[in-house]
């Protein structure tokens, strides 16, 4: 990383002294400025907070803000510091030892919303699989944004995570969003623990169980329309290489890259969660699969794997931002078409009536077609 | 005034001080309500004229097509009836008053009825104006104010924030509910004081844009700068610009739909990019930048949102920026070949960005309205939003009226 400028430093000190600070973590200086601003805005609501959580610092407003700039200095994620994150239209709880929802995750779950939420022929109960939900921001806001447009339908959502720490912060999360006004989410929403990666055929740890032990036990379908998930998918190498200090130094590593195996290069390593993902999706007979991965280079292997279990109709890959109009033709991948603005980002899978409701007309099977 | 007799002589010079202050709104005020621009009354009096005419052809036979246009005149010239029936008691009453051969006792009579016919003629001018002038296409809606600082460096930008706090105050004691939409001076902040780069105020009652569309063009200070060491005054200024406002639940939302409408936008026009895009994303970033960017290709219009930590309440602000700055554009354009025709009759200068509408100098503590030509004396109270504001920008509303009026006259002459 490159140092930054004395020059600018000296500059953002005259704006104000505390911005050299964010500078650190920001780069530039109008994000510095946004961080500074919205933390002053944080420690005013603290200030002004009826209910003081510590009366000392209250009464130090200034001092407060600078040890919070301290703290971001030190690369502590901003989300952490204030508590909460947004996420499509809702904002969320945030906690350390919980992954922070990315704007990209959001994207594609808004996305997918819109898509299915004016198709004909829904079903009266659309049920929601997240695997690895984390925050539980996905199916959080997939019923935010469903519910708003279809209220006839009726939503069953079910998160599942391995830890938690990530399920009681979800629990939270889903009384948070209820208890706010404008929130339109009235499926039914559950979050339960389960590991999605052990084989109910194997040795068995109880703790957690695996995801068909866990559906059993808390009285879950077996069968579900629709399964997302953002796995774990950063190789080893790609974690020192290119996640940023701050999500190195505090987001879980669980949340980030996937456990290493016995004779699984950097690769196969990160790729690790989405055979056992499609395979759950194929037990849960879900006509629509949307995973997250980390670049077009993971979409293809992802998208290939998809192709060779043969059980879907249609497969393709969004990227960032899928609502815009694909302008770039860089990275069109010949075998699978590609949706939208910015880095790949997710593959989408759909068989039978998940066609219909994707909007995306009958496919041939195995999606061999390119676009013209 | 009469009870001036009885006051001592040291309450008399406190009392000097402030009339000297009020003086000059108690005379626009005054003329505000009392009298008619003369466009509107010739106005007023042509529509009687016709008036009278279509009712001679109505007792003729039946004409629907005059009816209708009859029907359409008949609080004009209602309203004109009463002007000039008040009119005509005012100038009686005060010849009685001013005829010294009147009776003395008659006249303090008159003198008692004076103030009830003033007030009847003023309502009566009201009525007069109001059932004449045309009613601008927006001003029932809430606006968006942008303010930016022009020539002048810093000490326009600091005037800039100046300003937007002149309005912010203003919609307080009117008590409208205004918000800073955006507030970017090079601090992140928005105290006294700091350069600004650029605000948008939104005044989100009904009727705003009515109140405010007079405060559009350039706003020049001229004042001792407080980063300037030898005492001498500077010139600077600062634009406001603005926009009726469109939020997504006002009474125009079809118009969002409607390729006809100022406010369409075919979404496929607009590229919409979100500033963390470029890297990585996904897991490997957890930065904040919530900026949204939205580019109009066919007219390279650029708007950025980036206040927010939430996407979408940056995307939705900037889309709703976007809108009104087209549908602003789209109507210039249009208003432009009118505004072609006018000036060519009258010479009517119009009020959009370029004009230097008003002057801020400290150094004789006054306000002067290039348009509506008043000067005002109390700068602190302008500056503070106070009603010497109201005063100004009510003639300024006063004079746009008339000029609509005439306008409204030279189109209908130009027709003919
Ligand atoms: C990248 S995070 C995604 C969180 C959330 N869905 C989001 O988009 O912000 C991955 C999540 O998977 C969970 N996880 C890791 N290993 C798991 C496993 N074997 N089974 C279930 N969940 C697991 C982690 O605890 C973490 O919350």
């Amino acid at each position: 990383m490159p140092r930054l400028a004395i020059a600018l430093l000296r500059h953002a000190y005259t704006i104000d002294p505390l911005l050299p600070l964010l500078l650190r973590p920001c780069r530039t200086l109008a994000a510095a400025q946004n961080e500074l601003r919205w933390l002053r805005e944080h420690v005013d609501k603290l200030v002004q907070a009826r209910r003081p959580v510590n009366r000392k610092l209250q009464q130090q407003p200034k001092a407060l803000l600078r040890r919070l700039a301290v703290e971001r200095a030190s690369g502590k994620p901003l989300q952490y510091i204030l508590g909460t994150e947004f996420f499509g239209e809702l904002e969320l709880r945030c906690q350390p030892g919980v992954l922070i929802p990315r704007p990209e995750t959001a994207a594609s779950v808004t996305h997918l919303s819109h898509l299915i939420q004016n198709a004909p022929a829904l079903p009266s109960e659309l049920r929601v699989l997240d695997l690895c939900t984390g925050t539980g921001c996905i199916p959080l806001l997939f019923d935010h944004d469903f519910s708003s447009a279809r209220s006839d339908r009726r939503l069953q959502l079910l998160g599942v995570d391995i830890s938690d720490k990530a399920i009681g912060l979800a629990h939270r999360n889903l009384a948070r969003v209820r208890r706010w006004k404008a929130s339109a989410g009235r499926g039914d929403v559950d979050f339960i623990l389960a590991d999605v990666l052990s084989n109910p055929f194997g040795d068995q740890t109880l703790d957690p169980p695996c995801l068909k032990a866990a559906l059993n036990f808390n009285k879950k379908p077996y069968f579900w329309d629709i399964v997302i998930a953002n796995p774990p998918y950063i190789s080893p190498s790609a974690y020192w290489s290119t996640t940023t200090r701050s999500v190195r130094g505090f987001e879980p590593k669980l949340a980030l890259v996937p456990p290493p195996r016995p004779g699984n290069n950097d690769t196969e390593q990160a790729d690790y969660f989405y055979p056992r993902l499609l395979t759950a999706a194929r037990d849960a007979e879900a006509k629509i699969v949307l995973l997250e991965v980390a670049d077009l280079d993971q979409a293809m292997r992802v998208a290939t794997m998809a192709r060779r279990i043969a059980i879907f109709d249609g497969i393709e890959i969004w990227r960032d931002q899928p609502d815009q109009r694909n302008e770039s033709a860089v990275g069109i991948s010949a075998e699978f078409p590609v949706r939208g603005q910015g880095n790949a980002r997710s593959v989408l899978c759909w068989r039978g009536l998940g066609a219909t409701w994707l909007g995306r007309g009958r496919a041939t099977k195995t999606s061999r077609t390119t676009r013209a | 005034m009469n009870t001036m007799h009885w006051i001592c002589r040291s309450c008399l010079s406190r009392a000097i001080r402030p009339l000297f202050k009020l003086r000059v709104r108690w005379q626009t005020t005054a003329s505000a309500t009392e009298s008619v621009p003369p466009a509107l009354l010739a106005r007023a009096r042509a529509v009687a004229d016709e008036h009278k005419q279509l009712a001679e052809k109505l007792a003729n036979g039946f004409d629907t097509r005059a009816a209708k246009k009859l029907g359409g005149y008949g609080a004009i010239v209602s309203a004109l009836e009463e002007w000039d029936k008040a009119n005509e008691s005012l100038a009686e009453l005060t010849s009685l008053i001013h005829d010294p051969t009147s009776d003395p006792e008659l006249r303090e009579l008159a003198a008692d009825d004076l103030g009830a016919t003033r007030t009847s003629l003023a309502k009566a001018s009201q009525n007069l104006t109001t059932s004449l002038v045309p009613i601008h296409p927006f001003a029932h809606l809430p606006c968006l104010m942008e303010i930016r600082p022009g020539a002048g460096g810093s000490e326009a930008a600091i005037f800039a924030g100046d300003l937007v706090r002149m309005y912010q105050a203003y919609c307080n004691r009117h008590n409208y509910r205004s918000t800073l939409l955006k507030y970017e001076n090079i601090n992140g902040t928005s105290e006294a004081g700091v350069p600004l780069s650029e605000a948008v105020l939104e005044v989100n009652s009904a009727s705003a844009y009515g109140v405010f569309r007079c405060e559009a063009g350039v706003h020049r200070v001229q004042r001792v700068p407080a980063t300037e060491s030898k005492g001498r005054t500077h010139t600077s200024a600062a634009s406001v610009l603005v926009l009726p406002s469109l939020e997504e639940n006002t009474s125009l939302e079809n118009d969002f739909e409607d390729p006809e409408s100022d406010y369409y936008i075919d979404v496929n026009e607009v590229k919409v990019e979100v500033m963390r895009a470029k890297g990585a994303g996904g897991q490997h970033v957890n930065t904040t930048d919530s900026a949204v960017r939205l580019t109009h290709i066919p007219t390279n219009t650029v708007v950025s949102m980036q206040d927010s930590r939430s996407q979408p309440k940056n995307k939705e602000k900037a889309w709703q920026l976007l809108r009104s700055r087209l549908a602003q554009a789209r109507r210039e354009k249009r208003e432009e070949e009118m505004v072609a025709l006018r000036r060519s009759v009258l010479g009517v200068a119009k009020t959009g960005r370029g004009d230097k509408v008003r002057t801020y100098n400290w150094g004789q503590q006054r306000v002067t309205d290039h348009r509506s030509g008043a000067t005002v004396h109390d700068l602190d109270d302008v500056m503070d939003g106070g009603q010497t504001l109201d005063t100004v920008m009510e003639g300024v509303r006063r004079w746009l009226m008339e000029k609509d009026v005439e306008a409204l006259i030279a189109e209908e002459a130009s027709k003919k």
